[in-house]
């Protein structure tokens, strides 16, 4: 017999609630039985980075996590940032303008990571940036313009930020 | 499953890290085999399961090497015991000369504690090489060191450290000193059902320089060869050195010829056998013959940068 | 030939789009997670698909017991190579050249396996978990055979034979000889030999190839879904080998997560997973997972180069020798067959360079490991290691600096268009600008400054330059010379406009990265006027575009791109044919300004492209006599003169190599490349860089190591290291514009280009690193901190000797 849980967790700001088996992996879960198809599977042993999500706050591996483990947790998918061309976070707005993406497919754990990093450092130097986006691979850009990106990005996020203090 | 797991890691020739080896004997899988999955709420209750697991059980920890070895079906517990939700396991103190670290504090926590950092500069610094940034927010001290792998930072560092490891078990509690809780590829002291609860080091009066090297292919990736290091040195002398290395045994060595060598000596004698080569000779000099010669050529150099920052403090007041 | 019907041709104002760099149009669905690739679709009863792959190099298999799988809960059922051949064929890719050794794929192994890896069954269940857990119960008994693992192996006297019925291990052995090469070495003023290796390596998309097949026995319709960069190709293919009409296939390939190449094949578990939709009654996905990505899909990049260059005493080389071995693996991959990279080596060897006098002999070898197939750059990698590395080695000989060897020997301005001694034109190039530009931007001799003063403290910099041509948008006359049996020489556009007056472009193109939804559209939006908004691309679905080859081999902004602008000028033309009747003027007198036909001279006489799009649908009694209703047009286009247009590129490199540890470190990597007439500098650039992000993988950490067993050893992205974004420098990229003459708008491919000199400009750049050392060869590839350690232990061991 299956082993089997429930969980419930904040995913996107709204409560969900759910049962998974034991061994399903967060990465399956969040595609599979949330439906949130933005969170990608490049490797699922870790390495590649695709599958990055925001567990209470901070970037991890989906696919390096049970779902169960997510019960009373906090989640983050790319599906939380903006949902349409109109109203996109700073990050995904300077990835777009900066030419940050190709295939699009380890685009949001880059996002994600990025967004995270700048939240916690809002004046990070390139190779601070670097540093921080060491765990998500990218095969398409060269990492060139998604670093300029991120620079871009965390310049309008501080001038947001002290715009509303 | 350890059993399982060593068969196959006895057969591989390098260390670690090198999971391909191994994992091209089975069908290709991605998706683990199934398991139990349980939240004890005391390290006792946890401890009460994995004996009735009889060694097929295994504890949760940051799941960051378990978990790629479950997806890739090299390791197949039939019961995992989730620590994360433990918060009496995740802590960092300071009592009487003695950093204690709590074994689910995460890498992250470790790299960035203010404690860790002014008292024990080494672990903090080693634990912020561990993999990504990701990886860091998940793993967890006590889960490296469970895991073993020889080519790992924390396992390294504990070593060098003689960092004494506090196991609960259906025995009780006992302390392991590093230097006999490393039994070889992913093989430790720990008995199946011997939870990992928190790792005493010792910090004396005194601030020792230290040093860190690893040499790997690239950032994130396993090291070829690590280096760990720290000194104490007054009048003059080496009073005492510690000098660590992983990536070129099945488990972190301590380079004890060249403690020997340089301990009780002038510190311009040792700074001499770092010139002159003998430090770097003396480490590759343990790897004749070796298949690995070359990784230890690589843990001689990275020995001799260790060694050239840490003699390079005055030795005159401490 | 593609022209026109009526030449309009200046009918339209200046360009506003073309050379724009505007951003890209697809980018907000994959910026918001609404991109959806393969393993998004969830369709109602879909049930998963495991294979079950052999763990030998080459075994006969004895016997397959699946019972003990198939009677596990949630399992649907339990396939054998036997149950898949008798729905499915084994595909065969024969090359044409007499030479031609012929060997099938099948697609589930039956009674041999020849390589790690390869399908011996497959398991569909509820889901993957499911798959797979009953997978490691099926048994199989292999009995094994001798494995041939290397070139080396493969080609030795008595040598095991990966396909029985053959002579050899050869699955094709060409010859060239243009020229008089034999006089040429006679005569030089002294050869220069080396014998160059480059190691297997593999693209590595970070969404795995992965397939969903649904059979509709309704409609008697296969749909397959698939991670395709060739969504018609791989319907040609299932037809072909399921023997099912092609009209009752529809290949849909979505959003592609990266392809490089790899994705440009036909695969044996597209074939498999149609076949199981069809046995089952059910939707069927297989994702391949990353392990299976490393042994079963496309390697690439396992050459062997033994050369000789004849130079004269200024450097100029005179005659070229070659002897290329390229280990092809197992199986000849569908439709490129094994001759793919022996035959653009053969061809493409003498590079930039004005060698008149070459000999070549090239060989497809197989050996039990995984097929070898496309990869960005496809030989040229190789190729142009040879060609550099024997530049900088005349260099030395002869005693001039390695730019001023290239400069001597590259093809000057004034001889475009070029005929190359293999006989490719190059149409047009800045071959000698780019270098020079190259040297400028990066500022050479403020690089040499700094080595000077670097080697003064000890420290180990070194300059690494590298030229090459890029063959780019070969079309029919290139692929029938290759022998190949499917020759892809055209694309194909549609251009639609709707009664609104909106436009949407179906093409046989696809994208993955290169951003087609925006460059097509910025083609097709100015010939027509129209703002690019109004354009929308339609991409990789073959029951909704018209039939073409794909995206591979840096063609589509030429091929796909000239295809779009003939079909858009059809359109163009009929409406203005249409205007002329009702402004009652010369269709020669009128012009496109901002989305209405105006008369030149007199813009406000005129009329809007909308007004008339309506009218074209919903009221024909205005059309012209004997003009058809609605407005679309459709274009194939064959670039001519089909050998493809040559882009080209200069790298610089300045480098610090660790001398203990042998890392080596990028200090500045600097570009200048010329791919013509620009569509969109920025996407152009983001290719250029990623093109050299994978080059640079590629020349230091990439390697799929396999043992003497053929066992692969390098199966995770632990051992298999990509570069991250520590690992590759803040790449400087220069452009010029050469356009081709013989091109719509001048346009040049240029998507592999970055990839194939990061390999020569690092191993130049380390040699000179080295060169305290004494003279050190760097001839192998990639340049792991391991092997430069080797390197360097034998240098020294050299020097002291």
């Amino acid at each position: 017999m299956t082993d089997t849980h429930m969980i419930e967790a904040e995913v996107n700001g709204k409560r969900r609630k759910l049962a998974a088996p034991s061994r399903k992996l967060l990465s399956d879960f969040i595609r599979e039985d949330l439906g949130l198809t933005g969170t990608h599977v490049g490797c699922e042993h870790g390495v590649c980075g695709a599958c990055t999500i925001l567990l209470d706050g901070r970037p991890v591996r989906s696919c390096l996590m049970f779902a169960p483990q997510a019960d009373g947790a906090r989640i983050e998918t790319i599906e939380s940032l903006a949902q349409d061309g109109d109203d996109l976070h700073p990050v995904q707005r300077a990835f777009w303008e900066h030419h940050g993406l190709q295939c699009g497919f380890c685009t949001p754990g880059m996002v994600l990571t990025a967004k995270a990093f700048l939240e916690e450092v809002p004046h990070p130097t390139e190779a601070q940036i670097r540093a921080a986006i060491s765990g998500n691979v990218c095969r398409c850009t060269g990492y060139v313009f998604i670093v300029e990106a991120i620079q871009a990005a965390g310049k309008t996020m501080a001038d947001g930020a002290r715009t509303r203090e | 499953m350890r059993k399982r797991l060593q068969e196959r890691l006895s057969r591989v020739s390098i260390p670690a890290s090198t999971l391909g080896e191994i994992a091209q004997e089975l069908a290709s899988a991605v998706k683990p085999s199934d398991f139990r999955y349980t939240v004890p709420a005391t390290v006792d209750e946890a401890v009460s399961l994995l004996s009735r697991e009889g060694g097929a059980g295994k504890v949760l920890a940051g799941g960051q090497s378990l978990v790629p070895l479950m997806n890739l079906r090299l390791a197949a517990p039939t019961l995992l015991v989730d620590l994360n939700r433990n918060p009496d396991l995740q802590f960092v103190r300071d009592r009487d000369d003695v950093l204690s670290i709590g074994s689910m504090t995460r890498h992250h926590e470790v790299a960035t504690n203010a404690l860790v950092a002014k008292r024990l500069g080494l672990l903090a610094h080693a634990a912020s090489l561990i993999g990504y940034p990701a990886i860091r927010n998940r793993g967890t001290l006590g889960g490296s060191l469970a895991h073993a792998d020889p080519a790992a930072e924390m396992p390294l560092v504990a070593l060098t450290l003689d960092a004494e490891l506090v196991a609960v078990g259906p025995g009780g509690r006992r302390t392991i000193p590093a230097a006999e809780f490393f039994g070889g590829f992913f093989t430790t002291a720990l008995e199946p059902a011997e939870v990992l609860t928190e790792i005493h080091f010792q910090i004396g009066g005194t601030t020792e320089p230290w040093a860190f090297k690893e040499h790997a292919r690239k950032t994130g990736d396993f090291a070829v060869a690590a280096v760990a290091a720290t000194a104490t040195l007054g009048g003059g002398r080496v009073q005492r050195l510690r000098v660590g290395i992983a990536g070129t045994s099945d488990r972190p060595i301590r380079a004890g010829e060249l403690e020997q060598m340089l301990t009780g000596r002038p510190l311009s004698e040792a700074r001499e056998a770092l010139s002159d080569g003998t430090v770097r000779k003396t480490i590759a000099a343990q790897g004749a013959g070796d298949a690995r010669y070359d990784r230890w050529e690589v843990a001689g150099v990275l020995t001799e940068r260790a060694l050239a920052v840490v003699l390079a403090h005055s030795g005159g007041g401490a | 030939m593609n022209k026109p019907t009526v030449d309009l041709a200046d009918a339209v104002a200046r360009p506003r789009l073309l050379g724009a760099a505007i951003k890209r149009r697809e980018d907000p669905k994959f910026l918001t997670g609404r991109a959806r690739y393969v393993d998004d679709l969830q369709l109602p009863r879909m049930l998963h698909a495991s294979f079950v792959r052999s763990p030998m190099a080459h075994a006969d298999i004895v016997s397959v017991d699946v019972s003990a799988a198939a009677a596990r809960m949630g399992v649907h059922a339990v396939f054998t190579g036997a149950d898949i051949a008798a729905s499915a064929k084994p595909f065969v890719c024969d090359s044409l050249h007499p030479s031609w050794q012929s060997a099938g794929y099948p697609p589930v192994a039956s009674e041999r396996v020849r390589f790690v890896g390869e399908a011996v069954a497959v398991v569909v269940a509820d889901d993957r978990y499911l798959a797979e857990d009953a997978g490691e119960l099926v048994s199989v008994r292999y009995a094994e055979r001798p494995v041939v693992a290397s070139i080396a192996a493969a080609v030795a006297e008595g040598a095991p034979k990966v396909h029985d019925s053959w002579t050899d291990n050869l699955y094709v052995k060409r010859h060239f000889r243009e020229g008089d090469p034999d006089a040429a070495f006679a005569n030089a003023h002294g050869v220069v030999r080396l014998d160059l290796n480059t190691h297997r390596q593999a693209g590595i998309p970070l969404e795995t190839r992965g397939c969903v097949a649904d059979y509709d026995s309704r409609d008697q319709l296969l749909t397959v879904w698939t991670s395709s960069q060739t969504p018609h190709l791989v319907r040609t293919g299932l037809a072909d080998t399921l023997q099912i009409p092609e009209h009752r296939i529809r290949v849909v390939a979505p959003d592609v997560g990266g392809g490089f190449g790899i994705k440009c094949h036909l695969f044996p578990e597209e074939v498999v997973v149609a076949v199981l939709a069809m046995k089952t009654h059910r939707p069927v996905k297989w994702i391949e997972d990353r392990q299976e990505h490393f042994l079963a899909s496309i390697h690439s990049r396992e050459h062997q180069h033994h050369v000789e260059l004849a130079y004269a005493e200024d450097g100029m080389v005179i005659g070229l020798r070659a002897k290329i071995y390229v280990d092809c693996g197992a199986y000849s991959m569908w439709p490129w067959t094994s001759t793919m990279d022996t035959g653009m080596a053969l061809g493409i060897l003498p590079g930039p360079y004005q060698i008149r006098n070459y000999e070549c002999e090239a060989y497809s070898v197989a050996t039990n490991k995984c097929p070898h197939g496309a990869y960005r750059g496809v030989a040229r990698p190789a190729a142009c290691f040879s060609i550099e590395r024997g530049m900088d080695e005349v260099a030395h000989r002869v005693g001039i600096s390695r730019v001023e060897v290239r400069r001597r020997n590259l093809v000057q301005p004034e001889q475009f268009p070029y005929e190359s001694v293999t006989g490719l034109i190059y149409d047009s190039g800045s071959f000698v600008e780019s270098l020079d530009r190259v040297c400028e931007m990066g500022d050479y001799k403020a690089m040499l400054e700094e080595q000077k003063k670097a080697r003064a403290e000890g420290r180990w910099v070194g300059i690494g330059i590298a030229c090459y041509t890029e063959q780019t948008a070969h079309a029919t006359q290139e692929f029938v010379q290759r022998y190949v049996p499917i020759v892809p020489g055209f694309e194909a556009a549609l251009v639609r406009m709707d009664p609104s007056g909106f436009v949407t472009v179906h093409m046989s193109t696809h994208s993955h990265g290169q951003g087609h939804e925006t460059t097509m559209a910025q083609l097709v939006a100015d010939k027509l006027t129209l703002p690019v908004e109004n354009v929308r691309v339609v991409l990789g679905d073959t029951a909704a575009t018209p039939y073409g080859h794909g995206t591979f081999a840096s063609r589509s902004a030429v091929l796909g791109g000239g295809a779009c602008v003939q079909a858009a000028s059809k359109l163009r033309d009929k409406l203005i044919r249409f205007a002329a009747e009702h402004l009652e003027s010369d269709p020669g007198d009128l012009e496109l300004v901002d989305g209405r036909v105006v008369v030149k001279g007199a813009p406000t006489r005129g009329i809007s492209i909308s007004e008339m799009a309506r009218w074209a649908y919903h009221r024909p009694e205005k059309l012209p006599a004997g003009m058809e209703p609605s407005l679309e047009a459709v274009a194939a286009y064959d670039a001519p003169p089909g050998l493809g247009t040559f882009a080209n590129a200069a790298h610089l490199a300045l480098i610090e190599v660790d001398p203990d540890l042998g890392k080596i470190e990028l200090l500045r990597y600097v570009v200048v490349e010329d791919c013509g007439q620009m569509i969109n500098p920025l996407i152009v650039k983001g290719q250029v860089h990623g093109g050299v992000a994978q080059g640079i993988g590629g020349a230091l950490l990439e390697e799929l190591i396999y043992d003497d067993q053929g066992q692969l050893t390098t199966s995770t992205f632990m051992d298999y290291l990509l570069p991250g974004s520590t690992d590759i420098p803040n790449i400087e990229v220069g452009h010029l514009e050469s356009p081709s003459p013989f091109t719509v708008e001048g346009i040049k491919g240029m998507g592999e280009g970055g990839t194939i000199a990061p390999g020569p400009a690092l191993a130049s750049a380390l040699a000179d690193a080295l060169s305290p050392l004494g003279h050190v060869e760097v001839n192998e590839l990639p340049l792991t901190a391991e092997r430069v350690r080797w390197i360097m232990r034998k240098a020294r061991a050299a020097s002291q000797a």
